[in-house]
């Protein structure tokens, strides 16, 4: 089951005007439950993922859709899924730990997590299965967060022992899959926020002008603009690949490409947006801030390069890739 | 014949004749003997069908999708069993021949091309105007039913192997700039051309000086009318970084490859593995889809400047690993793998200057996909 192009196309448009016109996140949830994206996930996940999540990079907008995304690999419930802990900054692995009846729960709730009552919560054991449970938000002790882009809206969770209501349950599907899933929508946000970081600098260019013409005629600024443009193209190819392939492998490297590609076009459009894109009076630190934090989630693209290379060095072998 | 059945039909074919296809010489400097093996190659895979697929019957070709030619060539790269820089000089001037020449003409050339009969070249680039193409000064002058061709081209690979050439003279004055500039093909044998091939730094005669002295070369060789020289070569460049560089990404996977399975624990850095495989493998992905916009029907234009660009920063960034990775082999080694390392090491460093340099690509990119304007 798929939508065919003339229903991606529209959907697509539907989904961007939806992230357009939500002032919030919580606005944003009700919104896009409203619109069955929910529906289109399970129908179309690749449209429905790169709809929304290159909508809420390209305006800096947020929602809990990424919870929703990552659980539903999980067999998560959409409800619930809004409220997954995901793992910290700079973690990739589940944020509990299921020892013994203790289990400590290290992560970030998604925006709108305080006005929750339930929380979702995965969790691994010593054995390596995969668990999850509904957890009362009171018992995850959530901490609202300005960190680097307060617009977002995240909460650190950090306790050393949540007991449930409900007991564990088994999970279905792996983490890998979640997270790869989680790291593909990730992919397609870091994109939006490239397409506008690029967009805020050339508009730029073309009209700040200096010794009496547009910084545009530079060719020092505009090699700057061309290796953005390259990095935003690069990205979406990788992305195609990731979903063509449909691998954690191939998510990983999406991840990786688009974090990597995204702090090329941070350094280049802030420089050719100079003193004005380093003010709060431009729209620029937005795509930068938010940029940087979604690098950060699932895995950043320094530590799954590293994590990337490892693997290949111990296997001796550069396995298959991207079949013609 | 869809890609599925190419693709497992053309391995076994590959798998049976593996030792016929292989190479036998393994000196990196003995370019005629690379071209000896590669007309070999191309003979066996156009006799045995492969090598016609993907190209119009009108020219020998047995037709269907481009996205052949585009797994032939990583086939037969990724295998080693060719060097993808002569291999695919094939995908850069057949369409152009395809396209522009006669249809007399290329029905009766391009098969000759295809079965490893000929080599061509392509003389483009002078001494005088090498990112600045429009400025060509290589003079022809009308002269009845002929052309006389005065002037010299370099960085002409292969030339000294070549029977044709593709060639861009200029046929209208100087101020005409690219407006005045006609495509020829032309016989390499013809009186009045002298070839004298170039040693680079990775000790292969890779290219070549040529000169012409007042060449003869009968009209019916214009490629698309008088003055449609500039068109000819913008048509001809997206092939440059299209299916060639879709085969040089076959061969780079292959190369990486053989560098993990050779490389001593500990002699690379996990990060900078890392870095590499994911360059190439946003490069392949980018690639992958230039394959399939061509083989839609898509006309290739200024965004193959992206392909360029990422193919050029994986290349070099796999090669650096194994200067870093098998140091004492690339400074030290005279053993045939290592000669092979250290050449293809320095023929990388290439991969930013060929086929438009870098900074060309960008002012592409710049000019026509940003719209940035006119630059001066």
């Amino acid at each position: 089951m798929t939508m065919d192009r003339d229903e991606q196309e529209l959907f697509t448009a539907t989904v961007r005007a939806t992230v357009a016109g939500a002032g919030s996140a919580a606005a944003l949830d009700a919104a896009l439950a409203e619109l069955g994206w929910v529906d289109a996930l399970e129908v179309d996940p690749r449209t429905a993922v790169a709809a929304l999540f290159e909508a809420q990079g390209e305006l800096t907008a947020t929602s809990s859709a990424l919870g929703v995304v990552v659980g539903a690999a999980l067999g998560v419930g959409v409800e619930d899924g809004g409220g997954l802990v995901l793992p910290t900054i700079g973690h990739d692995d589940p944020p509990g730990r299921t020892e013994g009846s203790c289990v400590p729960v290290r992560g970030l709730g998604l925006p709108g997590l305080l006005d929750r009552s339930r929380a979702t919560v995965v969790a691994t054991g010593a054995d390596g299965a995969l668990h999850s449970a509904p957890v009362d938000v009171a018992a995850l002790a959530p901490t609202l967060v300005a960190g680097l882009d307060s617009d977002l809206g995240l909460a650190v969770v950090d306790v050393e022992c949540v007991s449930t209501a409900e007991p564990w349950a088994a999970a279905e599907g792996t983490w890998d899959e979640a997270v790869a899933a989680g790291r593909r929508a990730l992919a397609h946000e870091l994109l939006g926020t490239m397409r506008t970081m690029l967009r805020l600098a050339r508009e730029h260019a073309l009209e700040r002008i200096q010794f009496g013409q547009p910084i545009a005629r530079f060719q020092a600024v505009r090699h700057k603009l061309a290796e953005v443009y390259v990095a935003v193209e690069a990205t979406e190819a990788a992305i195609d690949a990731a979903w063509q392939d449909g691998t954690p492998a191939s998510a990983t490297l999406a991840k990786v490409v688009a974090g990597t590609n995204a702090r090329i076009a941070r350094t280049h459009c802030q420089q050719v947006l100079a003193g004005i894109g380093f003010t709060t009076e431009h729209d620029l630190h937005r795509s930068i801030k938010r940029s940087l934090v979604l690098d950060g989630l699932l895995g950043d693209a320094r530590t799954l390069t590293t994590k990337v290379g490892a693997e290949l060095l111990e296997a001796r072998t550069a396995p298959a890739i991207t079949p013609l | 014949m869809d890609l599925d059945e190419f693709r497992s039909g053309l391995d076994a074919w590959l798998d049976e004749h593996h030792d016929e296809l292989v190479a036998t010489s393994h000196d990196p400097g003995d370019l005629a003997a690379d071209m000896a093996h590669l007309s070999k190659v191309k003979r066996m895979t156009f006799d045995a069908g492969w090598m016609r697929w993907g190209w119009p019957e009108r020219v020998g070709g047995l037709g269907g999708s481009t996205l052949f030619r585009a797994y032939l060539g990583e086939a037969l790269t990724g295998r080693g069993l060719v060097e993808p820089g002569v291999y695919s000089m094939t995908e850069v001037l057949a369409p152009t021949m395809i396209d522009h020449a006669h249809p007399d003409v290329a029905a009766e050339m391009v098969p000759k091309l295809l079965r490893g009969e000929e080599t061509w070249c392509q003389g483009f680039s002078e001494p005088d105007t090498g990112s600045n193409l429009g400025a060509l000064a290589c003079r022809a002058v009308r002269d009845g039913d002929v052309w006389r061709v005065t002037g010299q081209k370099v960085w002409t690979s292969l030339a000294q192997h070549s029977q044709r050439c593709v060639l861009l003279v200029r046929t209208g004055t100087t101020e005409d700039a690219h407006r005045g500039i006609t495509a020829l093909f032309v016989d390499m044998d013809s009186p009045g051309i002298v070839v004298r091939p170039i040693v680079t730094m990775h000790g292969r005669e890779e290219f070549c000086e040529v000169f012409f002295d007042d060449v003869v070369v009968p009209v019916e060789r214009m490629l698309g009318p008088e003055g449609n020289g500039w068109t000819v070569a913008m048509e001809l460049l997206p092939f440059e970084r299209s299916t060639a560089l879709w085969h040089r990404g076959a061969y780079l996977h292959e190369r990486l490859d053989t560098l993990l399975a050779t490389a001593e624990p500990g002699a690379l850095s996990a990060s900078e593995v890392g870095a590499a495989w994911a360059k190439l493998f946003a490069f392949r992905a980018r690639s992958r889809m230039t394959q399939h916009r061509m083989a839609s029907g898509d006309k290739l234009g200024p965004e193959t400047s992206v392909d360029k660009i990422l193919l050029g920063t994986a290349e070099q960034t796999i090669f650096d690993l194994v200067a870093d990775g098998l140091a004492e082999d690339v400074v030290l080694g005279d053993d045939a793998e290592s000669v092979r390392w250290r050449s293809e090491f320095l023929y990388s460093r290439a991969a930013t200057i060929y086929g438009g340099s870098s900074e060309i690509q960008r002012n592409i990119v710049a000019r026509r996909l940003l719209d940035l304007g006119a630059d001066r």
